[in-house]
C-alpha cells in the first residue's frame, strides 16, 4: 500500500501538519482582538492535513517522466551530497576566514569537481571573480562582505 | 496628466544614462540566464536582486523587469537551438523551432522568434500604459475587505501554476503561507513558531526562499547534466533572412496572439506559459497547413513567442496597479520592490509616478534593445552557451550566497538558504511546483493582515466580505479563476496528448 511515492510523501506531510497544529494550539491567547494570532495557523494546519489526506487517497500513478526525475545515478548523488557539504563548510568558514579566502578556495575546488579540469585557469577565474565581487560589493554597493583574517 | 504627458515623463526617467544602463544589464543578464536550460526567470530575477540594493526604486524595477522579459526572449534561443527550453513559457516554441533548426534553418527560426517577441512585448507595453492607470483609479477605493478578496484571487492562481497535480500545488502553497507565519505577529505581537530563537523574530526573508527554492534547486539540474555540453561546436545556424511571404503569413497570427497573450497575462495565474500553449493551439487550428505544425512551421514559432512576451507585459498590470502578483515571477518582483521600500498598489501611480511610468517607458527601450541584441548578434550570442558548465555552477552558487548575506549580514540566513535549497530540490524531484510556494509566501502575510483588519472593522462578522459589492465580485472571480485555468490546462493537455499520439 505504501509503495507509491505520493503516499509516502503524504504521510510526511501529515506529520508536518500535525506538528504545526500542535505548535499552533500552544500559541498564547490575546484577549483584545477579533481574530487572534492562532486563527490562521490553525486553519492552515487543518487545510494541510486535509490536502495530505486527498493526496493519499488520490494516489495517482507516477508518469515515466516523473520517475525518471527521481532516479539519480550514484555518481550524481555523491556529487550533490558533496556539494551540500561544501556549501555548509563554506558558510561555516565565511565569517572567520573572510569572503575572499573562503570564496577562492570554494570556487577553485568546486569548479574542478564539476569537471573544469584546468587548474591554472580555474584558480585565475576564481581569483578574478572573487576580488571583483568583493570590491564591487564593498566599495560600489557598500554591502560589506565579511573581511575575516585579511587586512582589507 | 494625460497619458501622453505621463509617458513622456516616463521616458525622462528611463532615458537617464543610469537607467539606460540598467535596462541593458537587465535584458542582457535575462537573456543569458534565460538561455541556460534549467534556470528560469524567477532565478534570474532573484540572482539579480542583490545588485539593486541601494538603488532608487525606479531603477531597481527597470532592472528586474528587463531581466524578466529578457529571460523570456532568451528562453526561445535554447528552445530553438537545443530543444531544451530555458524557461517554461518557451516550451511551445520548441515544437516548431527545433525542427526548423534541424533543417538548418535555425537562423530563420531565431529571427522569427525575435521579431514576434518584439511585437508581443511592445504591444503589451502599449496595453499596460493604457489599461493600468484606469485600473489603479478603481483600486483607490479598496479597503482591507477588497484587498483580502483580491489576494484570495491571486492565490487561486495557484490552480494553474501546477504541472499535473492541483493538490500538490495547493500543498505547496499552504506550506508557503505556513512559512510566512514564522516570526512576530504584526497585530498582537505574539511570537509564532520562532522556537525562542531571536533570529527568527523577523521571519524568513523572501530572498532566502526565492534563491533556495529556485536558484539553488535549479543548479542541481545543471550539476546532474554537467557533462552534456550545451552547444555543439561548429553548428551553423544558417541565414537570418525572412522572406516577404513569410512576413505576410506571420502578420495575422502575431497580431492576434499579442492581444490574446496580453489579456491572459493580466489574469492572475494564467501567465506566459499558458498564453504560449494557447497561442500554439489556436494557430494550429486556424491554419490551413495545420499538418505542418510540429515539423517546422514558422507560425508555430511566431505565435507562442508573441503571446508569451505579451503575457509577460500583461502580468505587470495587476502587479503595478493592485500590488497583487499573479505569478511566481511577479511575486519575486513584488518582493524586490518591497526591499527597495516601495509598496506597489493603486497609490504607486500617485506616490511614485517615476517608478510606474519609468518602468513602462523602459519596456519600450528594453524591447528594442532585445531586438538588436537578438537579431544581428544572435550567432555570436549563442556562443554564451559555450561557457563551461563547471565554472557556471560554482559562480551561480556564490552569487546566491552573497545575495542572501547582503540582506541581514547573517550566517544563520545562509544556513536557512541551504535548507531551502534542499527542500526545493526534493520538491522538484517529487513534482511539487515551487511557484505556488513563493506566491503564497508573499501573499500570505498580507492576506492575513487584511483579513483581520476587515474583521476588526466588521466586529467579527464574516458577512462584510459579501456585503461589499467589489469584494463579492472579486470573490466570485476568484472562484472562476480557480476553475477556468483548470479547464484551459485540460484543453492544453488534451491537445498535447493528441500531438504525441
Amino acid at each position: 500500500m505504501l509503495r507509491s511515492m505520493d503516499r509516502k510523501v503524504s504521510l510526511v506531510i501529515m506529520a508536518l501538519a500535525i506538528f504545526y497544529l500542535t505548535l499552533s494550539y500552544r500559541l498564547p491567547k490575546f484577549a483584545f482582538t477579533q481574530v487572534d494570532a492562532d486563527v490562521l495557523p490553525l486553519g492552515l494546519g487543518y487545510l494541510l492535513l486535509g490536502l495530505a489526506v486527498i493526496l493519499f487517497i488520490q494516489n495517482k500513478p507516477e508518469t515515466e517522466e516523473q520517475k525518471e526525475k527521481r532516479t539519480l545515478k550514484k555518481e550524481d548523488l555523491i556529487l550533490l551530497l558533496v556539494t551540500l557539504g561544501a556549501l555548509i563548510l563554506y558558510v561555516f568558514c565565511l565569517e572567520f576566514l573572510g569572503f575572499v579566502i573562503s570564496t577562492i578556495i570554494f570556487l577553485s575546488l568546486t569548479m574542478r569537481m564539476y569537471g573544469y579540469m584546468n587548474w591554472t585557469r580555474n584558480v585565475i577565474v576564481s581569483l578574478v571573480f572573487t576580488l571583483f565581487l568583493y570590491f564591487a560589493f564593498n566599495y560600489l554597493l557598500k554591502i560589506y562582505l565579511p573581511q575575516g583574517i585579511l587586512p582589507f | 496628466m494625460s497619458t501622453i504627458d505621463s509617458i513622456l515623463y516616463g521616458f525622462q526617467v528611463a532615458l537617464t544614462w543610469q537607467n539606460i544602463m540598467f535596462v541593458f544589464i537587465g535584458v542582457l543578464a535575462g537573456t543569458v540566464i534565460g538561455m541556460l536550460p534549467g534556470l528560469g526567470p524567477i532565478s534570474a530575477i532573484a540572482v539579480m536582486i542583490p545588485l539593486s540594493y541601494g538603488m532608487p526604486a525606479s531603477s531597481a524595477l527597470i532592472l528586474m523587469a528587463g531581466v524578466y522579459y529578457g529571460a523570456i526572449f532568451g528562453g526561445s534561443t535554447s528552445s530553438v537551438l537545443l530543444n531544451a527550453p530555458g524557461v517554461a513559457s518557451t516550451v511551445a516554441t520548441s515544437f516548431d523551432g527545433y525542427p526548423l533548426a534541424k533543417q538548418g534553418k535555425a537562423g530563420k527560426a531565431l529571427a522569427i522568434a525575435a521579431i514576434a517577441s518584439f511585437v508581443g512585448g511592445t504591444f503589451a507595453t502599449v496595453g499596460l500604459m493604457l489599461v493600468a492607470p484606469q485600473l489603479a483609479k478603481v483600486a483607490l477605493s479598496f479597503g482591507p475587505t477588497e484587498y483580502f478578496a483580491l489576494m484570495l484571487l491571486g492565490l487561486t492562481a495557484i490552480a494553474s501554476l501546477s504541472d499535473g497535480s492541483t493538490v500538490k500545488a495547493f500543498i505547496s502553497a499552504t506550506v508557503g503561507i505556513m512559512v510566512a507565519t514564522i516570526g512576530i505577529d504584526g497585530q498582537t505581537g505574539t511570537q509564532r513558531f520562532t522556537f525562542g530563537s531571536t533570529k527568527l523574530l523577523d521571519g524568513i526573508d523572501f530572498l532566502v526562499i526565492a534563491l533556495g527554492l529556485f536558484a539553488l534547486a535549479e543548479v542541481t539540474t545543471l550539476i546532474i547534466s554537467r557533462k552534456e555540453s550545451l552547444f555543439k561546436k561548429g553548428s551553423d545556424i544558417g541565414s537570418l533572412k525572412i522572406t516577404k511571404d513569410e512576413v505576410k503569413e506571420m502578420a495575422a497570427p502575431v497580431g492576434r496572439q499579442s492581444i490574446l497573450g496580453f489579456f491572459i497575462g493580466v489574469l492572475p495565474g494564467a501567465g506566459a506559459t499558458i498564453a504560449s500553449f494557447l497561442a500554439y493551439i489556436t494557430e494550429k487550428r486556424l491554419s490551413k497547413k495545420s499538418d505542418t505544425f510540429g515539423k517546422g512551421n514558422i507560425v508555430g514559432v511566431a505565435a507562442p513567442e508573441s503571446a508569451n512576451n505579451a503575457a509577460a507585459g500583461g502580468s505587470f498590470v495587476p502587479l503595478l496597479t493592485l500590488g497583487i502578483p499573479g505569478s511566481g515571477t511577479t511575486a519575486i518582483m513584488l518582493g524586490a520592490l518591497l526591499v527597495v521600500g516601495v509598496q506597489p498598489g493603486p497609490m504607486l501611480l500617485t506616490d511614485h509616478p517615476d517608478v510606474f511610468w519609468g518602468v513602462i517607458a523602459s519596456m519600450y527601450i528594453g524591447n528594442i534593445m532585445l531586438l538588436i541584441l537578438n537579431l544581428p548578434l544572435i550567432p555570436y550570442f549563442a556562443r554564451i552557451l559555450y561557457i563551461p558548465k563547471g565554472m557556471l555552477i560554482s559562480l551561480i552558487l556564490i552569487f546566491c550566497f552573497i545575495g542572501v548575506y547582503g540582506v541581514n549580514f547573517s550566517q544563520f540566513d545562509l544556513y536557512v538558504l541551504i535548507v531551502f535549497g534542499v527542500i526545493g530540490y526534493l520538491m522538484r524531484i517529487l513534482s511539487f511546483p515551487a511557484a505556488p510556494f513563493i506566491l503564497a509566501f508573499i501573499l500570505g502575510g498580507m492576506m492575513e493582515q487584511s483579513y483581520r483588519q476587515a474583521l476588526t472593522i466588521s466586529n467579527g462578522s464574516l458577512s462584510i466580505f459579501i456585503e461589499r459589492p467589489v469584494s463579492l465580485a472579486l470573490l466570485l472571480v476568484a472562484l472562476a479563476s480557480l476553475f477556468v485555468p483548470l479547464i484551459l490546462s485540460k484543453i492544453t493537455n488534451r491537445n498535447n496528448g493528441a500531438k504525441a499520439a
